[in-house]
């Protein structure tokens, strides 16, 4: 009986075609959106600084959610694979005082994701027998040495005086460097839902869930455990590769010591704050801590317009940490879901179901943080 | 040629030998019982020769391969398909997911391939898709196709862990208590189904079951273990009267099946279990002398070994 009714709710929801009513409402809802994301970029150029430093975060959070979302494994390493990627793109290119050429440019973001990716496949092969706080461990020591450790050699840091990352001329503006790193956060966007959509990343899941479950359906777990890696350390390479020519320069200033340590920690809150394994919710909460982070001139311009800005100006660094700290704290104890489990009621809106808060599959990726109690 | 066998299998834990020298056969298209009391070793036999432990002595053969150190994942791909005690599926997902990933070797297309997103995936994702809903169907959980499993009660899960493993394409299954949270009328029915599924699919199977009405009902031959040795085996009229094995019940957990076991007058013949409309689901039909040659067999209609591996050869 459980079992009829509540497939008849399911198919009372499925209602995929709104009307023209309905069409404009989305319509209206979704103008500010666009408004904010095309609009303000095109008509500032420090918000459209700020915005694709925005979607660089967009990307490192799809390259987290395909990490600790999907395949379960924590890194607090990650500033090192996106270190690597800026470097690389930036002394592959090597522009010099010139703007590069395209066809080099595209050769650099390549070789960036492509050396993070390795790197990232190394910290996996270390990281495949341990886990949990031993592995957290392991990769914040694995970060900090890695970044300490390459990211200083003076021939690649450009003998401490940064590397010269000079923007392609044809994308040298905020405005379109702003639209390069949206196209850049679609090729990320894609490989996310195509690993989802396909046996990679049921395979990633289902270790996460339980690595005996998951090599009893056939799946590899070291294997596979390696790929997550690999697919997600490639997404932060090339994350890194669009943060190196969006502040033109590589300095490993931005990724060692305090500043790396930082970039890691804000990584993997904004993979739990957005929610586990959920690729919207991880982005809008990569976006968030990116408009909040001390670079940002959107806490500032707030504090201004409160007469608190010299408060804000003073503590900006600390600031950015507590909100990071607090919506952390919010989300483990009362919002497990994360950010994507707030917006997904609105997002199954605008997919064209109609707005309920009852949300039959509100349960996803939950397991990701609970544990799994089928042994062999 | 027997499908799997188990040659003077020993695994010890520290002090503990939980299995100690154990020697079993499955021939093709037999579904065979492993009983025994609690803690006597059976599912740590299953974990022996799916690969999850390592035996501390002895071999694992598959169709006279040597397989004993082979890893679980490679097992599953071979065809020797598993099921857990307490429900092996991957709870956050529905149960079209869970029956999706439990394809995984059968995908047909690799990791590159999935990433790229080229349309063999998309084609073969479908394709997939319409086996899961034909397992789901089969197994009459089409209702729970886009439940998270996570809220099924156990009997159900126990079902659809059967269609997962069912979808690794097993050409052997182990089976690990299958009808624990059923009801006797579900269990009933489970045994319909495991002896379908012989018939339909060709399936080998292992089967660890405390239910003596359904051993009764559906096995070939029986194993009995009990304190990691092999206490009895036969058919199963032969080991349920065994006074060894009656002992080692009563000594044991297992009331309920030793009531069973002891007033067969409460328990329906097994013949009535099979409709009788339906002779050659029968176990009697199906089943051929212990130790005959496979010709003497009543072959499964559907798949043979040799399609098996024709298909096996397509899908990679
Ligand atoms: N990983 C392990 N480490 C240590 N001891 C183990 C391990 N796995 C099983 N054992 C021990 O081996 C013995 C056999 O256990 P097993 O789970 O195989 O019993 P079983 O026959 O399946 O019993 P049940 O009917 O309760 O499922 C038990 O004493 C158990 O404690
Ligand atoms: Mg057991």
């Amino acid at each position: 009986m459980a079992v009829q009714t509540e497939a008849l709710m399911t198919t009372t929801v499925t209602n995929r075609r709104p009307g023209p009513s309905r069409l404009a409402a989305r319509a209206v809802a979704a103008a500010p959106l666009v408004a904010v994301l095309f609009l303000l970029p095109l008509k500032s150029d420090t918000f459209g600084h700020v915005a694709a430093y925005a979607a660089i975060f967009v990307m490192v959070g799809l390259s987290m959610n395909v990490l600790t979302g999907y395949t379960g494994q924590i890194s607090l390493g990650h500033q090192a694979f996106v270190g690597l990627g800026a470097l690389t793109a930036a002394n592959v290119v090597s522009t010099g005082v010139t703007p590069a050429d395209p066809f080099t440019f595209a050769i650099g973001m390549l070789t960036a994701a492509a050396a993070a990716g390795a790197a990232a496949l190394l910290l996996g092969a270390v990281a495949l027998r341990i886990r949990g706080l031993y592995l957290a461990l392991v990769t914040l020591v694995f970060g900090s040495v890695f970044a300490d450790a390459i990211f200083t050699l003076p021939s690649l840091n450009g003998h401490e005086a940064g590397v010269s990352a000079y923007r392609p001329t044809f994308i040298s503006s905020e405005y379109r460097y702003y639209l390069f790193a949206l196209a850049m956060v679609a090729i990320c966007y894609y490989i996310d839902v195509r690993v989802r959509k396909s046996k990679v990343g049921r395979g990633l899941v289902a270790l996460r869930d339980n690595e005996l479950v998951a090599a009893a359906f056939g799946v590899d777990v070291l294997r596979y455990k390696l790929l997550g890696f690999t697919i997600s350390g490639a997404m932060a390479g090339l994350a890194g590769g669009v943060f190196a020519f969006w502040s033109q320069e590589f300095s490993d200033k931005d990724f060692t010591a305090i500043a790396g340590f930082n970039l890691a920690l804000t990584f993997v809150v904004v993979v739990v704050v957005g929610g586990l394994a959920n690729r919207g919710g991880v982005m809008g909460a990569g976006a968030f801590f990116a408009l909040v982070s001390p670079i940002s001139p959107l806490l500032q311009w707030v504090a201004d317009k409160t007469h608190w800005g010299t408060y804000y100006g003073n503590n900006k660094f600390y600031i950015a940490n507590v909100i990071g700290a607090v919506l952390l704290l919010q989300t483990v104890i009362l919002n497990p879901g994360g950010l994507g489990q707030v917006i997904r009621p609105f997002a199954r809106w605008f997919a064209g179901h109609p707005f309920t808060l009852h949300d039959p599959d509100g349960d996803a990726g939950v397991g990701a943080m609970e544990g799994s109690s089928v042994r062999a | 040629m027997s499908v799997l066998e188990v040659r003077d299998l020993t695994i010890k834990f520290g002090g503990l030998t939980a299995i100690d020298g154990l020697n079993l056969r499955v021939d093709e298209w037999e579904i065979v019982g492993l009983m025994g009391p609690n803690g006597a070793g059976k599912t740590t036999a299953f974990n022996c020769i799916t690969g999850f432990y390592k035996p501390t002595h002895g071999t694992v053969y598959y169709r006279d391969r040597e397989v004993t150190k082979l890893p679980p994942h490679r097992k599953a791909a071979l065809g020797i398909g598993r099921t857990f005690q307490n429900v092996g599926m991957v709870k956050s997902e529905t149960a079209l997911e869970n029956l999706l990933t439990a394809q995984h070797t059968r995908a047909g297309y690799g990791s590159l391939q999935a990433i790229a997103g080229v349309s063999t995936v998309r084609q073969r994702e479908k394709e997939l898709t319409a086996h899961a809903e034909a397992i789901l169907d089969l197994l009459g959980l089409a209702d729970i196709r886009d439940r998270r499993i996570g809220a099924l009660p156990y009997g159900t899960l126990k079902l659809l862990e059967l269609g997962c493993a069912l979808a690794t394409d097993p050409d052997v299954l182990l089976l690990d208590e299958p009808s624990s949270g059923m009801g006797p009328e579900e269990s009933d029915q489970l045994g319909e189904r495991l002896l379908n599924l012989r018939q339909e699919l060709g399936v080998t199977m292992l089967l660890i079951e405390h239910h003596v009405p359904l051993v009764t009902a559906v096995c070939d031959y029986v194993y009995v273990l009990n304190f990691g040795k092999l206490l009895a085996e036969g058919d199963p009229d032969h080991v349920r009267n065994h006074p060894e094995v009656v002992a080692a019940y009563l000594g044991g957990e297992a009331p309920d099946a030793l009531a069973q076991t002891e007033t067969p007058e409460d328990e329906p013949p097994a013949d009535e279990i099979a409709p009788a409309d339906a002779p050659v689901q029968r176990k009697s039909a199906a089943r051929a002398p212990r130790k005959a040659t496979g010709a003497t067999k009543k072959a499964p209609a559907k798949k043979t070994p040799a399609k098996r591996a024709a298909a096996r050869k397509e899908a990679s």
